[in-house]
């Protein structure tokens, strides 16, 4: 006999050993918190998005001399426009993440609920590439700010020779990899250690298709 | 929430349990994580239990409801220490000193199913239920085809994992 129909037989029948459950003992049991990975994956996007918003809006509150120049900042049209770019697109991704979410369905097969699990996660990622990219362009657009409108900076530009300048940029530079790939580190091994189990299963069921 | 809702649910699942219980007793090896994964299995079935249309037998919607949140959505609780790992079919044996050959070839299989993973015990649950392959294939999302490939697989495996 196949090994597994043997184990059939003894599955059924053995259902007595389990402990079982009065309605009064299963009442409370639906109101409990639950620990799954959908809930973890909403705090750390909620945890995101307000991070992100609040690295931008609390110096402004915080430091008076960061409020002038960003007031002066709003002088120029450019800025403006960045500005409020910016502010849509995080709008555009909460949007996102909220039709993200609520497509997951522990009704539907495992394979949808996986990949459902898994385009939420993607938009998280792309919210955070996209913050990691403005923080990266911010570096040389503000130091084009800093010499069109700081003359001591400008003067100082000008009167620098190549190596001087040189030592400039590979250290804009140096600082603005060393600072990405930390928070880059940081998320593989947030994600990483969440999603490790889910990975697996979905590449096992993948598998299945080729 | 309305409670003719919850005095249905809880009603339902109470008769139903067992299905539950014995996703949990394939997807853990001690009586914590056993009893952890129930009450997650739980609130996600209250959950989804208003779309729930009763197009499909309850049974049916909760085979796919709890091997979902075994494979997918469930996060062991970090707070929990797991110490006494026990096998309840290793114990159930040692206690009755039993000696027959089946029941020796049951606990070594129930052992061979626990290292499986957690796709391939799927398979094995829904088989050991009588689901048909069609059934098999839409809870899991692949293809009939590649179900029964894999089913077939399953067994192989078994097989090696008794007889190495």
């Amino acid at each position: 006999m196949d090994e597994l129909d043997l184990l059939k037989k003894d599955w059924n029948k053995e259902t007595d050993t389990f402990k079982n459950y009065s309605d009064s003992e299963i009442k409370p049991m639906i109101h409990k918190k639950s620990s799954t990975i959908v809930k973890t994956l909403f705090y750390i996007s909620i945890a995101e998005l307000g991070f992100w918003l609040l690295a931008g809006i609390l110096p402004y509150f915080l430091s008076s001399t960061f409020k002038e120049k960003l007031d002066t900042s709003y002088e120029n049209p450019l800025f403006v426009v960045f500005n409020t770019l910016s502010y849509l697109v995080i709008l555009l991704f909460i949007y996102l993440l909220y039709k993200s979410y609520k497509a997951i369905s522990s009704t539907d097969s495992s394979k949808k609920l996986m990949e459902s699990i898994l385009k939420t996660r993607k938009i998280i990622k792309y919210y955070v590439i996209f913050t990691l990219s403005l923080i990266f362009l911010s570096i040389p657009l503000s130091l084009y700010f800093e010499y069109n409108e700081n003359l001591e900076f400008h003067q100082q530009i000008v009167e620098a020779n190549t190596t001087q300048m040189i030592i400039l940029y590979l250290f804009a530079v140096f600082i603005a990899a060393v600072f990405l790939i930390l928070i880059w580190l940081f998320y593989r091994l947030i994600y990483g250690v969440l999603l490790k189990r889910l990975n697996q299963n979905y590449d096992e069921l993948k598998k299945l298709e080729i | 929430m309305n409670k003719e809702l919850e005095h249905s649910f809880v009603e339902q699942l109470r008769t139903n349990q067992n299905i539950v219980h014995k996703v949990c007793r394939l997807y853990t090896n001690n009586a914590d994580a056993h009893n952890d994964l129930f009450q997650e299995i739980t609130i996600q079935l209250w959950r989804a239990y208003p779309k729930f249309r009763g197009d499909s037998k309850f049974s049916t919607w909760m085979y796919r409801v709890g091997l979902n949140t075994a494979i997918t959505l469930y996060r062991k609780s970090k707070r929990r220490i797991n110490t006494q790992e026990f096998d309840a079919v290793e114990y159930k044996v040692k206690a009755e000193e039993y000696d027959d050959t089946e029941e020796q070839q049951l606990k070594l299989l129930y052992k061979a199913v626990h290292q499986l993973n957690d796709i391939e015990k799927a398979l094995v649950f829904l088989y050991l239920e009588d689901k048909d392959y069609r059934e098999i294939s839409a809870t899991l999302g692949i293809s009939e085809v590649n179900a029964r490939v894999k089913m077939n697989r399953v067994k192989k495996k078994l097989r090696t994992i008794l007889n190495p």
